[in-house]
């Protein structure tokens, strides 16, 4: 092919990522009434992100793929994480040429999105951490290192629970941590990293106070909303990311005091989980609340699973830091890849319960064996703690958007006929 | 009073109009059409006026299927999943009460779960494709150079083993068919060989929400005995048809339309 062709080809799926972004960002505002003011902000950031020119970080950037990437490590080396997990179709459609068919639609388009040149906050971008978690994910990283990017493989127990699982764990973090010091070309310091854990922390700290938030009745806020927010997360300033989510959940705790709801006092309330909602690809979460439900929490690597747990520091030496760092990264995270992963049944139920939700839907891509494995013990589980569940199989594609509101209608309706017979 | 529930689907446009007491007054079955508004608006007024039925009478109207939301003229939508539970659990009381229902329909298939009351448990559709609709059966037809209707015929004509059709997609049954043709099969074989795989791809989709001994089993090919009787095998159930297998789903929706209004008015 030539280099113009090439061009051109490129050129042409951004101008469609461009249009996806604009259509899901018009949906999200205009479809909604009375969105928060605090919004403006993240709507912005996408629309300048997705749709016009970002702005470079001006510092290092470093890809990562997953959430189990300690992103502590990279702040401490004055070096900017980017998740670079994409949700464009136009991508996974150019993805395709890499992975089967068949393979999920999220490690697709991250392949890409990777294979064209990178947008303005990702220019200088030489380094990619891949976790190898999944086979997709695993094999992608070999496919990145092809493109011309230095890849670092982190390597991810299949277990977590087991001592040898914690220090095989233990030292491959040690190991990123030596990548990123010859990456960056600085020192991994005491200093830097606790300013990086304090960082982080912070911008956690935000989160938790908006999923609190979240538990009140009638809801304050849409999951659309906070889905936009945290994968804003995923490559905006952390700082100005923090600073922008703190006011917003000022105005959310105002809202409260005003009586202001963001969904109807009925709105059957929704538990999200499986494979992770990424802009653009908001596609379930809309036709939910569209169909009038409101997503009141989740369990997704995207948002929840990426934010809610904090690094637990003992002592304030170097190593044990890396240590700490290391251990929020691997035991709280409930992915389908470990062998056992009783901990993600344990959390949902713990959600569905604290946020008094009516049901839980459940999204696999298509392809991602192991969310799709996984739906059948979880939805047992559900079941058993009375709990009902929709388990829905989609991608990015469009196609299936007439069926899926027909079901997930149904669902609203029958989530609303059972608090219906409840209140009798 | 009467009400009303019409439900616009991809290949049919249903209406059934009820009393006070959710009897069914009448129903019509029209084909959707690419005008299907105005197709939609004739099947109900003729339905109208065929039962003698004052416009004003109508106390409540619902709409349900794919058209539902684009049919201005309803007074309240909703989903065809919902409007079938309530439709076939009112006529499976008649059979003994019914839990698990099967529906075919133009472009999709479902299997939904009810529990003894009608309110819908659990149900599961297929993937987004034509395999195992209604839509699978008009391909074949097309290809046998025989009339839809006739396929239930043919499939009892056979004796002897079909051939198993293994296509999962309509487009590529299709050529499997004209290869069986080819292969001098008997017109008969391959109609019974269809009927099994959809009969076999349904009962996979039914195990999802469990099969309970007596299945309910409406749409359009519910109407092909062939059909219903490699569905009987394959589920290893007892079916219970009802007399117009494709209005089950407005029938639902004219009762909602008559408790809507009740619950409205005291």
């Amino acid at each position: 092919m030539s280099t113009e062709v090439s061009d051109i080809r490129a050129r042409n799926r951004q101008t469609q990522q461009a249009m996806e972004a604009a259509a899901v960002l018009a949906r999200i505002q205009t479809e909604f009434p009375d969105n928060p003011a605090g919004m403006r902000y993240f709507y912005d950031l996408f629309q300048k992100t997705y749709c016009e020119q970002s702005a470079p970080h001006g510092k290092p950037v470093i890809g990562t793929t997953c959430v189990q990437i300690p992103e502590e490590l990279i702040y401490a080396l004055d070096a900017v994480p980017v998740r670079l997990c994409n949700g464009t179709y136009a991508f996974d459609q150019a993805g395709a040429e890499f992975m089967p068919t068949k393979s999920c639609s999220l490690v697709k388009a991250t392949l890409g999105f990777l294979n064209q040149e990178l947008p303005a906050h990702l220019q200088g971008m030489r380094q990619v951490i891949n976790a190898t978690t999944c086979d997709q994910k695993t094999k992608a990283g070999q496919i990145i290192e092809q493109m011309g990017y230095e890849v670092h493989h982190l390597e991810v127990p299949r277990s977590k629970d087991s001592e040898q699982a914690r220090d095989y764990w233990r030292h491959s973090v040690a190991q990123t941590a030596r990548f990123l010091e010859q990456a960056t070309h600085r020192k991994l310091t005491r200093r830097g990293l606790r300013t990086a854990i304090g960082k982080v922390a912070r911008a956690q700290q935000a989160f938790r106070r908006l999923h609190a938030l979240r538990r009140e009745k009638p809801s304050v806020v849409y999951g659309k909303d906070v889905f936009l927010i945290t994968n804003g997360y995923f490559f905006d300033d952390i700082d100005r990311w923090t600073e922008a989510l703190e006011a917003l959940n000022q105005e959310l705790e105002e809202r409260i005091q005003k009586g202001i709801n963001a969904a109807p006092k009925r709105a059957p309330r929704i538990l999200f989980t499986g494979s992770p909602p990424v802009f653009p690809n908001l596609k379930l979460p809309l036709v939910i609340e569209q169909a009038g439900g409101v997503i009141v929490a989740d369990e997704t690597c995207s948002s929840n699973r990426m934010l809610y747990d904090a690094v637990g520091v003992d002592e304030w030496f170097l190593y044990d830091m890396v240590d700490a760092v290391a251990d929020r990264h691997l035991k709280p995270c409930t992915c389908p890849i470990f062998s056992s992963n009783i901990d993600r049944q344990r959390r949902l139920l713990e959600l569905a319960r604290s946020f008094e939700v009516d049901g839980v839907v459940y999204q696999a891509f298509a392809g991602c064996q192991v969310y799709e494995i996984e739906q059948q013990s979880v939805t047992a589980a559900l079941t058993e703690a009375g709990v009902p569940s929709l388990y829905v199989e989609t991608d990015y594609s469009p196609d299936d958007l007439g069926q899926l509101t027909t079901r997930v209608e149904a669902f609203l309706e029958s989530l609303r006929s059972r608090r219906r017979r409840k209140r009798q | 009073m009467i009400f009303g529930g019409i439900d616009i689907g991809s290949t049919a446009i249903k209406v059934a109009l009820v009393d006070e007491e959710d009897r069914l007054l009448g129903a019509r079955v029209a084909a959707t059409g690419s005008h299907f508004h105005q197709n939609a608006v004739e099947a109900l007024n003729g339905l109208l006026a065929e039962q003698g039925i004052d416009r004003a009478q109508l106390g409540f109207l619902t709409a349900t299927g794919y058209g539902r939301k684009l049919f201005r003229e309803a007074d309240d939508v909703i989903s065809e999943i919902t409007a079938n539970a309530i439709g076939a659990h009112k006529v499976g009381l008649a059979f003994g009460g019914v839990e698990t229902i099967i529906n075919i329909g133009g472009q999709d298939s479902k299997a939904i779960r009810i529990d003894a009351e009608g309110n819908v448990v659990n149900f599961v559709m297929n993937d987004k494709c034509a395999a195992g609709t209604g839509r699978f059966l008009d391909v074949a037809a097309r290809n046998l150079e025989i009339d839809l209707e006739e396929l239930g015929e043919y499939h009892f004509r056979l004796s002897g083993t079909p051939p198993p059709i293994n296509s999962t997609c309509a487009v590529f049954a299709e050529s499997e068919v004209i290869g069986l043709l080819a292969a001098g099969y008997s017109k008969e074989a391959i109609c019974a060989g269809i009927h099994f795989s959809i009969a076999r791809r349904i009962a996979r989709l039914a195990k999802r929400v469990g099969i309970d001994r007596r299945v309910y089993f409406d749409g359009g090919p519910a109407l092909n005995r062939g059909l219903a009787a490699a569905m009987e095998q394959e589920l290893d159930a007892e079916l219970v048809i009802p007399e117009i297998p494709q209005i089950t789903t407005a029938y639902g929706a004219a009762i909602l339309a008559r408790e809507t209004w009740s619950e409205e008015n005291g």
